[in-house]
């Protein structure tokens, strides 16, 4: 009888560990942070177990292996789905995800922690020396923390994942239960209902294995659509990077902000009918555009000595300076010698410095909120007027004059109100479908090159003629300029994108 | 320590993270001990210096920075500026969580085509880009007010605008309202004037629109049949806003003139848009002080004004040098509150004004700023606006210092600034409810709509706050202001001593001020 006590002290002992594992490695996945994530966590966990065997004392003598049975469901139950619970949560929202998550330690610890101790009552109730005892629970206790700390990250996290080695876990802890019920049969009142309740833990776990594939891509593949490689919140945004075969992309927020599959038409668009129409720039400024991938195509002008790029996030510049896969795709550019990589809020860093530059690159999000379509106002561009060569030209990533019109004829007649001339011009690429930029400059005089220097994958002469006309479906529309006053380009912003996703 | 008192100390502890810990409430009564004193009579000491000058202005407020800066454009040189206990006075600002922010007025309507001392000043500052003498001038859009401008906190939720529409009656007499409004907005009396003008000196004077002044706004509003809750409560509020007395204390005339007076507009904002800046309207008081110098600048207050012989003999105090300066000038400005100048410029009755009879109440008010290590986080509906409200409300809202960043993350710090008029209860029972109130009951009162709408949250996120209190901040225009004839003596004044002050023309703006500022300046230019 005891042997087998002594033996679900060994998985009762795995399946705490193993929680408190997923829930570490989890969070820090999901949130980033690996070490506040699982010393926050585990130190929750070990309190609540305190407070659970403080807890134990107040379970009646009569009722120790019941109650044993009884939390060993519970753990088994709540333990085996907070993997797919938690991950469920955070893909609706990550505001409650950090609650939830560490109620749900807290709970699990709470119950783990009652274990040992009412399984310690039920074995001396059975006039167990203490000393045997003693040593038998907590060598059991220690072996199963070890078996499971080597299973988790060699074989189980890489095998079967989070969500299903909770569910496996929270199996076990049922299995204990009624085997301990079957066991025990004589000594446990109301068998049936506890044997019932047994079976219904156990069906609801397998069920969610048996669906946990579903779930979990429910959770985070429904969100991106394929294999999220690095998801980090940071200060300012929610930053996910994705990747399926050879396809890396990025989102912030929820956005697509490229694909690696096409981003070369976005900045090739973007970055050389400015620069192969300036041989003489030497001085470049890049606004947004923390991916390094505009600061790459900039970089491959010989002519061009420095470039000083402002990104608000540094975790995002970071990433995208360290992560072999992205320094890959954007040539290291953020660590060559020619650029500089300043973190701070663009119009702050435009108020507080005095240089002046042949060429400004801005590649800002879209205006989707007040804060960022600031970023696209009256008074930022006259920062930008301030910080433009007198013959310097300058573009602007300007929302799609397809999907949006009004916003991107906003932003021109924006800039027009400045009192810089604009030339509108467009690209196809196909992760976001027919992009708008809008170069601009001080002076009257611009032509669109009609050859590169630099070999390209995209532009040509053809299609560099095809970028600055505009047919009919994207004419011009009278709109207002964006002032502060009244934001109008956030409103164009909301009704453009309504009109598309009715 | 046993393991159950463990438990529950630290249960307690836990319980206690969601509990008010306390916030360090700072507390600051600019003027009150100096005007006290001056009121009951405190010996002064005797003069240990002396000092001549031409023309002496008594007080750093938009009054006496308006008087200073006209004579300094005008290249008059002979002119000192008292800064008075608290420099800038309504204009003035704090600096907190690395933010100005108010600790007075905190905005300015863009200015109609009557108030042309104000497009100057605007125009000069480059405020005002270009346009200064048209009807919609091109402003500088930094210091226009950033949408999202406004919103009300109703039924748990956020709204834009400060008017929700209610049932079909009560939108209807919402639409009136705002016609008769647009009305009057052009109406003109018979001596071909609007009949509402800021600066109210311009305003018409025929005695069919005066005679509004005899009732209240209240009085008013029930015999015109306006009856909706929405409506009257945000009357309400814009009274208490402006004026600092409720609607059931306000003059008819000034309840109207509120809405009516109200013509500005610029080429580049909507024609309700108004000024602000972090520090609220300190930067306007800031780049007068500035234009008139730090040599014509002199801190110190003024406790004795007496006319001799025709000329103004002025005792000074600095607490600085803990000094009594005995002051010369052939004419004075006596830039300071009128309940003030009672105490301070001897035979006030001989010109005209009366304390007893003449006197405008004086409003009582906290302004507090709230700062925040982060900002909270909202309820649902509208985001966060320059100006919040709360429907219902007895206080006024907040305002959020950083608003008018050009950011497109929020900073780490920010200062929310609280306005409350008391206004629920006469001037002088307001008063004496201040002089009791310990830092506790000022808290509660200052963070009535803060705690309304952040509950706990606010505890979390608020650092310090700092509660301004101005126990006569502003005049109120009750009925009969209009016919103040000691205001009026005041008002004509020309000899040695003559006055500016908002008070003259019982309410508190910023137009008002430098109007009577201006004025005084330009009689003495004139001489």
């Amino acid at each position: 009888m005891d042997r087998i006590l002594v033996l679900s002290v060994f998985v009762v002992a795995s399946c705490g560990l193993a929680y408190e594992l997923i829930a570490g490695a989890l969070t820090s996945y999901l949130l980033g942070d690996s070490v506040l994530q699982f010393s926050s966590i585990i130190g929750c966990y070990l309190f609540a177990m305190g407070v659970g065997s403080h807890l134990s004392k107040y379970v009646k003598e009569e009722r120790t292996l019941a109650a044993f049975v009884e939390i060993e469901l519970l753990v088994g139950l709540i333990g085996g789905l907070s993997a797919t619970v938690l991950f469920l949560v955070f893909a609706w929202a990550s505001a409650p995800f950090r609650s939830v998550m560490y109620a749900l330690v807290f709970c699990i610890g709470v119950l783990v922690g009652m274990e040992i101790p009412l399984v310690m009552r039920v074995m001396n109730a059975r006039q167990a020396e203490f000393k045997e005892l003693v040593s038998r629970v907590l060598t059991f206790d220690y072996l199963g923390a070890l078996a499971v700390s080597l299973l988790f990250p060699l074989v189980l996290a890489p095998k079967l994942g989070m969500a299903r080695t909770g569910l496996l876990f929270g199996v076990l802890n049922a299995a204990v239960a009624m085997w301990t019920c079957w066991a025990f049969r004589r000594d446990i009142p109301q068998l049936a209902g506890k044997l019932g309740r047994a079976g219904l833990v156990l069906l609801a776990l397998l069920t969610a294995f048996a669906f946990s594939d579903k779930l979990t891509t429910l959770a985070e593949k429904g969100l991106f659509g394929d294999d999220v490689i690095h998801a980090e919140t940071t200060r300012y945004q929610r930053m996910v990077v994705t990747r399926w075969h050879d396809d890396l992309r990025l989102y912030l927020n929820g956005n697509l902000q490229f694909s690696s599959r096409d981003e070369h038409r976005y900045h090739e668009a973007l970055v050389h009918p400015v620069l192969a129409s300036l041989p003489w720039a030497k001085r470049v400024l890049v606004l947004g555009g923390g991916d390094g991938l505009a600061l790459r195509e900039i970089l491959r002008y010989p002519n061009i000595e420095h470039v000083t790029l402002v990104d608000l996030d540094p975790a995002m510049t970071t990433l995208f300076s360290t992560a072999p896969m992205l320094t890959a795709l954007n040539k290291g550019s953020l660590k060559d010698k020619r650029a500089t990589v300043v973190n701070a809020d663009a119009a702050q860093w435009l108020e507080g410095n005095a240089e002046t530059f042949d060429a400004i690159i801005i590649d800002f999000p879209d205006p989707t909120n007040f804060a960022l379509g600031k970023l696209y106002s009256v008074p930022m561009y006259r920062l930008v007027q301030r910080h433009l060569a007198e013959h310097g030209l300058a573009v602007v990533q300007s929302t799609s004059p397809y999907f949006a019109p009004k916003s991107y004829w906003c932003i021109d007649a924006t800039l027009r109100e400045v009192g810089f001339n604009t030339w509108p011009y467009h690209a196809y690429v196909p992760s976001f479908g027919e992009w708008g930029f809008i170069l601009f400059s001080k002076t009257p005089n611009y032509q669109p090159p009609e050859h590169y220097a630099l070999p390209m994958r995209f532009l040509d002469a053809d299609s560099t003629r095809l970028m600055f006309q505009f047919p009919a479906d994207m004419r011009r529309v009278q709109v207002e300029p964006n002032r502060l006053n009244s934001q109008s380009l956030v409103h164009y912003f909301e009704e453009d994108w309504h009109n598309v996703l009715r | 320590m046993k393991r159950r008192d463990f438990l529950l100390l630290s249960a307690g502890m836990l319980a206690g993270c969601t509990l008010p810990p306390r916030l360090a409430i700072h507390r600051y009564a600019p003027g009150m001990a100096e005007g006290h004193a001056l009121r009951d009579r405190k010996a002064l000491p005797a003069p240990s210096a002396e000092l001549h000058t031409d023309v002496l202005i008594l007080g750093s407020g938009i009054a006496g920075l308006t008087a200073g800066w006209r004579l300094a454009q005008q290249g008059y040189q002979d002119f000192l500026l008292l800064s008075g206990p608290e420099p800038h006075g309504n204009a003035s600002a704090a600096h907190l969580a690395g933010t100005d922010c108010p600790r007075g007025a905190h905005y300015l309507p863009i200015p109609g085509m009557a108030a042309t001392q104000v497009r100057e000043l605007l125009a000069e500052m480059g405020v005002i880009e270009r346009g200064a003498g048209t009807p919609a001038p091109y402003y500088d859009e930094r210091s226009l007010v950033h949408a999202p401008e406004e919103r009300l906190y109703q039924n748990g939720q956020w709204h834009s605008g400060l008017l929700q529409p209610g049932n079909a009656d009560e939108n209807a007499q919402i639409k009136r309202f705002f016609a008769l409004v647009d009305q009057l907005k052009q109406k003109r009396g018979s001596d071909g004037k609007r009949i509402f003008e800021i600066p109210s000196a311009l305003a018409s004077q025929d005695p069919q629109w005066r005679a509004l002044d005899r009732i209240t706004f209240d009085a008013w509003l029930d015999r015109e049949g306006y009856t909706s809750p929405q409506l009257r409560w945000y009357l309400d509020y814009a009274c208490r806003d402006d004026f600092g007395a409720t609607s059931a204390r306000t003059s008819a005339w000034a309840g109207l003139h509120y809405f009516c007076s109200r013509d500005g507009r610029a080429a580049n904002a909507d024609n309700d848009a108004v000024l602000t800046w972090p520090g609220g309207l300190n930067p306007l008081a800031r780049y007068m002080q500035q234009r008139i110098g730090a040599a014509r600048a002199l801190p110190g207050l003024a406790a004795r004004v007496s006319e001799r012989q025709g000329k103004v003999e002025t005792l000074v105090w600095q607490p600085q040098q803990q000094r009594m300066l005995r002051i010369h000038a052939r004419r004075v400005i006596c830039a300071m509150p009128l309940h003030v100048a009672i105490h301070v410029v001897e035979g006030m009755g001989a010109l005209g004004f009366d304390a007893q009879t003449h006197m405008p109440p004086h409003a009582p008010w906290l302004v507090s700023n709230f700062a925040f290590d982060h900002f909270p986080s909202e309820a649902h509906g509208v985001p966060l606006a320059w100006d919040n409200v709360v429907y219902g409300s007895r206080s006024l809202g907040y305002v959020v210092a950083t608003h008018q960043l050009i950011r497109a993350a929020r900073p780490e710090q920010t200062v929310f600034t609280a306005y409350h008029a008391l206004a629920d209860n006469t001037p002088e029972a307001a008063r004496r409810w201040l002089q009791q109130a310990s830092d506790d009951d000022l808290y509660q009162l200052a963070a009535t709509d803060l705690a309304a709408v952040y509950g706990w949250k606010l505890w979390q996120n608020a650092a310090q706050v700092e509660i301004t209190v101005r126990g006569h901040a502003m005049a109120s225009p009750t009925p009969g202001f209009l016919s103040n004839t000691g205001l009026a003596a005041l008002r004509a004044c020309d000899g040695p001593i003559q006055f500016a002050h908002s008070d003259l023309s019982g309410f508190s703006i910023f137009e008002e001020a430098a109007w009577w500022g201006d004025a005084a300046a330009r009689r003495i230019l004139r001489a």
